[in-house]
């Protein structure tokens, strides 16, 4: 299970099983062996590695990336349910998700990880070989678009991230990038945020480096908690969670 | 200008003067992380660092200047009325203003640490072998991500903190994360590791290593690695994989990149997240434990491995199917349905992990994480049967165990518990609430053990004030 998602509006919380192929949803307070109140598997789904997803507690969709697209479901969405909409890239829009999302429903941007194709290079491109993007698009994009805008290039530092958020108050995208989770304990981890309206090679306007002094090795998932200004951060090598104040963008 | 005009542009321009003042305090916050501010002049200066953004200077009183028209009534910076207007505000423009702010400001590194840290500081027991040749237990700690050898008498008295291992194995160089399964060579006492996520290889270690060494021998497995038997008259090394479906077959001194000899995979197979195995080579049987999770095979399985990564199951085929125990000839390959298959709600199976085959006797030990209980059967049981012994109950201290070994030359069976910083020793035929006869502790009595593994995400649950951190 590599993502999670609270909905406070509704009290409920979701996580994906990409073994079987399903996005879950629980109550809120969901304790034990208790069975999910929602279920989206089937054939209908196009569901292949629900490994992570998002949810947009303002437009009620949750959104799921795989490969070369994100898929869009209904929040209520429950069986063997279509998307809603389907956000394609791959070799004729250029661009294929790592995994990371996070959706803006106050600016409207839907924005993933991910590795862009190169002119004359491919996916596997010399720079960091892939997922080495952040991509921000429209968030209610559907069919084969292009973003709006990347970021990336040498100055960003990115390769290898894993969950985000944005947080609509300020516009900031915040990141854990683990680099690369194949390194028992890999340099050049992490938690970084650009501005959504970042684009190019720029560096994060502000990043916490994984380093002794603060103890964080591969920083893996984020969640951001406004009221206490925090930033929260579970960490793979250490088992561990991290909370770091960070007044700067609350 | 008059008197009263003076007095009301005088209370305007001090509106203002606290507008300005907000904006220029967000300011300072931002440069100083949030801490206390001492607004003398001395303070300032003494606090005053390069940062490659604006700072507070100093304050003074604006000019006397006349100012006249209209002005804004003035709103609290907190009030939610002016941040809903600020988003509406944001929402049409682009920049928005509080990026346009940072936008003018360079890259800053925070070094910070962590104002809360959530760490089990202690070992968690996931796997477990016995070393009858050595007198040595062997577990695996898959929460600090190493391997611990015990004298096998070891047993921590109730007072005590914990039990010293003899050695360790950890550290960076061992390339041991996620370390879920361990193989004893019974012949020279290597010690074989499986690392389930991340770095995709199986370590192997000679008797006399210890701390952070470089492993002796490493195989490159497929991602998702779970668990490992052995046949040591054919020197063949059987794996299981949890997704894709599989268990793949090496030969035992298999090292680098070599390929499996063969692979169990299909969607004939009953392979369900597969996570345990055993054999039964009297017999010439193959056993597997399975959570149930599974989807299909684009191309059906086969003797082969699927490409890895993105795309190898087909769209929309995933499903739930039942735990079970799939049994299969030990030479199986291809997409190749099981002989029998242990399965329904009369077995008690929930999230089977490690299993071990007691081939003397005809029995398969279950560690049946999900019910906190030790699972029992013959190794000739099929469909919905009763366990012939349930090992559970709170004298056992069983709690979420994954990892069980049956030692068949001392006549005890060994439980490695990831719920409570312990293995535990019982008679090989225990059953029942029995209290163990030797407890393996690491942690003081009572001490919980946090379970968190491979935390790949976190959430905050802003209604409980809870973390939310997914394994």
């Amino acid at each position: 299970m590599h993502d999670i998602r609270y909905n406070e509006a509704r009290d409920e919380l979701y996580v994906n099983n990409p073994f079987a192929q399903a996005i879950l949803t629980f109550r809120g307070g969901a304790d034990g062996q208790e069975a999910p109140i929602r279920v989206i598997q089937g054939p209908k789904t196009k569901l292949i590695s629900a490994d992570t997803l998002e949810i947009d507690t303002t437009n009620n969709e949750i959104f799921v990336p795989q490969g070369d697209e994100v898929l869009v479901f209904p929040m209520m969405a429950n069986g063997d349910v279509a998307p809603t909409r389907v956000v394609r890239g791959g070799a004729k829009m250029g661009w294929k998700s790592g995994g990371g999302v996070a959706v803006d429903p106050v600016h409207n941007l839907l924005v993933t990880d991910g590795t862009v194709e190169v002119e004359g290079e491919g996916w596997r491109t010399s720079y960091r070989g892939g997922r080495e993007s952040i991509l921000i698009f429209e968030r209610s994009a559907n069919g084969e678009v292009k973003p709006l805008r990347v970021i990336r290039g040498p100055k960003t530092g990115i390769h290898g991230i894993r969950q985000m958020q944005v947080l609509p108050k300020g516009g900031w995208i915040v990141i854990t990038q683990i680099t690369d989770g194949g390194i028992a304990e890999p340099e050049g981890t992490f938690v970084g945020v650009w501005s959504i309206n970042d684009n190019g090679d720029v560096p994060p306007r502000w990043k916490i480096e994984g380093k002794e002094s603060n103890i964080m090795k591969k920083p893996r998932g984020v969640a951001l908690d406004p009221k206490h200004k925090e930033v929260i951060v579970s960490d793979m090598r250490l088992n561990a969670v991290l909370t770091f104040y960070f007044p700067e963008i609350f | 200008m008059t008197q009263t005009d003076r007095r009301r542009s005088n209370r305007s321009r001090w509106s203002m003067m606290g507008l300005g003042g907000v904006v220029i305090l967000s300011s300072v916050l931002l440069a100083n992380g949030g801490l206390p501010f001492n607004l003398s002049s001395e303070g300032i200066d003494a606090g005053r660092k390069p940062t490659g953004y604006p700072q507070l200077v100093s304050v003074e009183p604006l000019p006397e200047v006349a100012m006249g028209g209209e002005m804004c009534a003035w709103v609290p910076a907190p009030s939610p009325v002016l941040l809903a207007a600020a988003l509406r505000q944001e929402r049409s423009a682009s920049p928005s203003p509080s990026v346009a702010v940072a936008d003018r400001r360079g890259p800053v590194a925070l070094n910070r640490p962590p104002v809360r840290v959530i760490r089990d500081p202690y070992p968690t027991y996931s796997a477990v072998a016995v070393d009858p040749k050595n007198n040595e237990i062997v577990l695996q700690d898959e929460n600090l991500f190493q391997l611990m050898v015990y004298d096998r008498l070891t047993n921590t008295p109730a007072t005590a903190r914990l039990s010293e291992p003899k050695r360790i194995i950890g550290g960076h160089d061992t390339k041991v994360e996620f370390n879920c399964a361990i193989y004893i060579d019974p012949k020279s006492g290597d010690l074989y590791s499986v690392n389930n996520d991340t770095l995709d290889t199986m370590t192997v270690f000679s008797r006399n290593q210890s701390g952070n060494a470089h492993p002796a021998r490493e195989l490159s497995t497929p991602h998702r690695t779970y668990a490992i038997a052995v046949d040591e008259a054919r020197e063949e090394m059987f794996l299981t994989v949890q997704d894709p479906p599989m268990v793949v077959v090496y030969n035992k001194y298999a090292k680098g990149q070599d390929k499996p000899l063969r692979v169990l995979r299909g969607n004939r197979t009953g392979l369900e997240d597969p996570h345990g195995i055993g054999l039964d080579t009297k017999s010439g049987l193959m056993f597997v434990a399975n959570y149930g999770n599974v989807a299909a095979h684009p191309d059906g399985g086969g003797n082969s491995l699927p490409g890895r990564g993105y795309g190898e199951m087909l769209a929309g085929s995933g499903r739930y199917e039942p735990p079970s125990i799939t049994v299969y000839p030990i030479r199986a390959s291809g997409d190749t349905m099981p002989l029998r298959i242990i399965e329904g709600a009369d077995t008690q199976l929930n999230w089977p992990a490690h299993i071990s085959v007691d081939e003397e006797h005809g029995e398969v030990y279950v560690a049946n994480d999900g019910t906190d209980a030790i699972l029992v059967f013959g190794v000739t049981d099929s469909g919905n049967v009763v366990p012939a012994r349930v090992l559970k109950g709170p004298k056992t201290q069983i709690k979420n165990p994954t990892g069980v070994y049956v030692d068949t030359v001392n006549n005890e069976l060994v439980v490695a518990n990831m719920g409570n910083h312990r293995a535990t020793v019982y008679p090989r035929t225990a059953q029942g609430d029995t209290p163990p006869i030797r407890t393996i502790r690491t942690a003081a009595d009572g001490t919980p053990a946090l379970q968190i593994g491979n935390p790949g995400a976190v959430a905050y649950d802003s209604k409980r004030d809870e973390l939310l951190v997914p394994n």
